[in-house]
């Protein structure tokens, strides 16, 4: 079966090298613009491009790049989402691959900046107008533009609220309502929370979505500049309020099989919970969750744990562009990128996927109350925990979660292995 | 013979040491350089690792589970129970569609409230989390994936039972043998060569088609339980991107596969010295 695999590995580059083949039928690896030649061409990958409702984003950042490099022409190769990193993992083996290509924010794109161009000099400009630069950068440079802002405000469904006899404008503030309005709730005949963890997924929302209720300001500012203190009894109180609202009865059955992709959405949005930590951009945000509940989608901050706490909304830049760093032409693989993240493209495609966009001048006063209050709540906003950690570290999170919640491991047990394995990288 | 030859080392050998040698190296600060076995020093160390090895070591426990199955019902089928037409086809049914499929039908049928589990509430036995408990996963897997292919060894069974010397069940039937004494006394021995032939071909099957079930069903999980070491390495190279981490565990993986399948051909050749 090595033989297997090996074919099947030597199988997938070279599907993924046809695939750039085809793309650049020049033969010249990926044919990116040469000074002075005649057509030249860009080639993109992204999971993006083939959706419907991105459709008229791509449009308008094309029709932006055509105003600029009439000479090139830009190919936009959309990938399958499930095998994205694989294909581009081969392609960066190889050397040879896009020109500019999508990333998703933190570890994905810091374990990978080895094969791509900084952007510094080329998106100087842009600074100011987007937010979410963090998220792309690594020892102080910048590796890709960021295009939608993700994050994980906590939603909560107004319906059930008024069933439960709660003031739905009033969301609690404190644990101590939370857990009040929770029993209520419960009475009801909801359950609190809708939580999937089968991917292991659950647990970093949790973390983000309520960790700026739970730290104090100060070990928030100290967790994301990478000085990580797992003995804190405020990280550990993360942990254990993890497992005591399970505990509790107050998360949905089976959390450990339950998918948060998009089983447990589907219990939010089915009315059978009252709150979930969800996303701002892709899926499970405001606008999917609208679909099915209306107008009674709420937004409320993280509930107050620990005295001292500042709720904030936690973000950073969700996807972004990149420039691989073996493109022929960088000036314009960077304008590509700049296309892709004008005001205009990002304008699209907030309308067309509500995504909330990186771009900080789109108005949205038009918007369902949820999103004015996430966008309201953007400046104060601070950079999510659990993409502060390494890609091996939130996987570790992930299993150890599911340990947690069913027992055969303490807290104490899982922060001792979280913090073994964030020391070591 | 020259270009058959030319084929398996340009697109088999050579890849294949490629592979390995990429596996001495080291992934991310470390990629090109050399670092002798601190992959393998880590694959050892993981425990998860340990984790997708042992799963290998409990298929192979569970593989006379997967052959008896078949076996059994062949035997059914073949002493005519009523209605052994309409099984024949049924039970090859599953047999026909993809990994991916199955293990979406299943996710449905096994979810914590599933149907499965509302049909157990109702004669009075709790709910179990099928795909959410560590200690159930893996056997909930391997059940679905024993459902999904058995098919295919029945086929191979009813074809073995057409080579059967029928007056031999007749003298059993005369000399009033029970039914699990014809089993054991005519039928498996009488069988020997098919059923070594259904062993192997089965455990090739368990170890090598098992990945599309899991990362519909399970993806690894709960607690990292159901990992076999070919989605270890899946893992390690797309979602890690630690690719020579990820040839050192393919390498283990084609050591393991080397020794069963030696074991095996060696059962096969003695099985047709026999004849």
């Amino acid at each position: 079966m090595k033989q297997r695999t090996l074919w099947s590995v030597a199988l997938i580059s070279g599907l993924a090298l046809a695939g750039c083949g085809s793309a650049a039928p020049t033969g010249s690896s990926s044919g990116a613009s040469s000074s002075g030649a005649s057509k030249s061409k860009l080639v993109v990958w992204d999971w993006k491009s083939g959706d419907k409702n991105v459709a008229s984003y791509v449009e308008k950042a094309k029709a932006d790049f055509a105003k600029k490099h009439p000479d090139v022409t830009v190919e936009f190769v959309a990938q399958p989402f499930d095998q994205y990193y694989t294909l581009l993992g081969a392609a960066i083996q190889s050397g040879k691959g896009p020109d500019v290509m999508l990333f998703n924010g933190g570890g994905q794109i810091r374990d990978r900046v080895d094969a791509l161009l900084p952007l510094d000099e080329y998106v100087a400009e842009d600074k100011q107008r987007l937010a979410g630069w963090d998220a792309f950068g690594k020892d102080g440079k910048v590796y890709a533009a960021p295009v939608t802002l993700q994050g994980h405000p906590i939603y909560y469904n107004k319906a059930l609220y008024e069933k439960a006899g709660l003031d739905p404008e009033k969301p609690p503030k404190t644990w101590d309502e939370l857990m009040s309005d929770c029993a209520a709730i419960k009475k009801a005949g909801a359950k609190c929370f809708a939580l999937g963890n089968k991917e292991g997924i659950g647990i970093q929302f949790w973390l983000s979505g309520l960790g700026s209720g739970i730290l104090t300001p100060k070990e928030y500012d100290d967790w994301i500049a990478g000085k990580r203190d797992w003995a804190s009894p405020d990280v550990k109180q993360v942990f254990k309020l993890w497992k005591e609202v399970n505990d509790n009865g107050l998360n949905n059955d089976g959390a450990n099989s339950t998918a948060m992709f998009n089983d447990a959405f589907s219990v939010f949005d089915a009315g059978k919970a009252a709150h979930i930590i969800g996303l701002m951009s892709d899926v499970g945000h405001w606008k999917d969750f609208g679909e099915f509940l209306g107008d009674k989608v709420g937004v409320m901050q993280a509930p107050v744990v620990t005295a001292g706490a500042e709720p904030s909304l936690p973000y950073d830049g969700g996807i972004g562009y990149a420039v691989a760093k073996w493109t022929k032409d960088p000036k314009s693989a960077a304008d590509l990128v700049r296309s892709l993240t004008s005001t205009d493209a990002l304008n699209a495609f907030y309308t067309g996927a509500g995504a909330i966009a990186s771009d900080t001048t789109i108005d949205v006063s038009q918007a369902p109350p949820a999103v004015s209050t996430i966008v309201s709540q953007l400046k104060s906003g601070k950079p999510a925990l659990h993409v502060a950690l390494s890609s091996k570290t939130v996987d570790l999170m992930g299993r150890l979660s599911q340990k947690v919640l069913s027992g055969s491991a303490s807290v104490d047990e899982a922060v001792k292995q979280l913090a073994a394995s964030d020391r070591a990288g | 013979m020259a270009p058959a030859v030319l084929i398996i080392v340009v697109l088999r050998l050579w890849p294949l040491l490629l592979g390995v040698n990429f596996s001495f190296t080291g992934d991310g600060d470390r990629n090109g350089t050399a670092v002798g076995f601190d992959n393998y020093v880590e694959l050892l160390s993981d425990p998860l690792f340990r984790t997708a090895l042992g799963n290998v070591g409990l298929l192979v426990v569970l593989l006379p589970v997967a052959v008896a199955i078949p076996g059994l019902l062949a035997t059914f089928i073949y002493l005519r129970v009523p209605g052994n037409r309409v099984y024949r086809s049924v039970y090859f049914f599953p047999a026909v569609l993809s990994p991916v499929i199955v293990g979406a039908i299943f996710n449905l049928i096994l979810a914590f409230d599933g149907p499965l589990n509302t049909l157990l509430g109702t004669i009075g036995l709790g709910p179990v989390d099928w795909l959410g408990d560590p200690g159930v996963a893996m056997f909930t897997v391997v059940g679905v994936h024993i459902w999904a292919t058995f098919g295919m060894a029945l086929v191979v069974f009813l074809a073995g039972f057409s080579t059967l010397d029928s007056a031999l069940l007749d003298a059993a039937r005369v000399d009033g043998a029970s039914l699990p004494q014809t089993i054991w006394h005519v039928i498996i021995p009488g069988l020997s060569r098919t059923i070594q032939f259904v062993f192997v071909t089965t455990m090739i099957g368990m170890l090598t088609s098992m990945f599309g079930l899991l990362y519909v069903m399970t993806a690894g999980g709960p607690e990292g339980s159901t990992y076999l070491p070919e989605f270890y390495i899946w893992t390690q190279q797309g979602q890690m991107n630690r690719p020579a981490l990820a040839s050192a565990a393919s390498t283990v993986l084609f050591l393991i596969m080397l020794v069963v399948g030696l074991a095996q051909m060696s059962v096969l050749r003695r099985a047709g010295r026999e004849d």
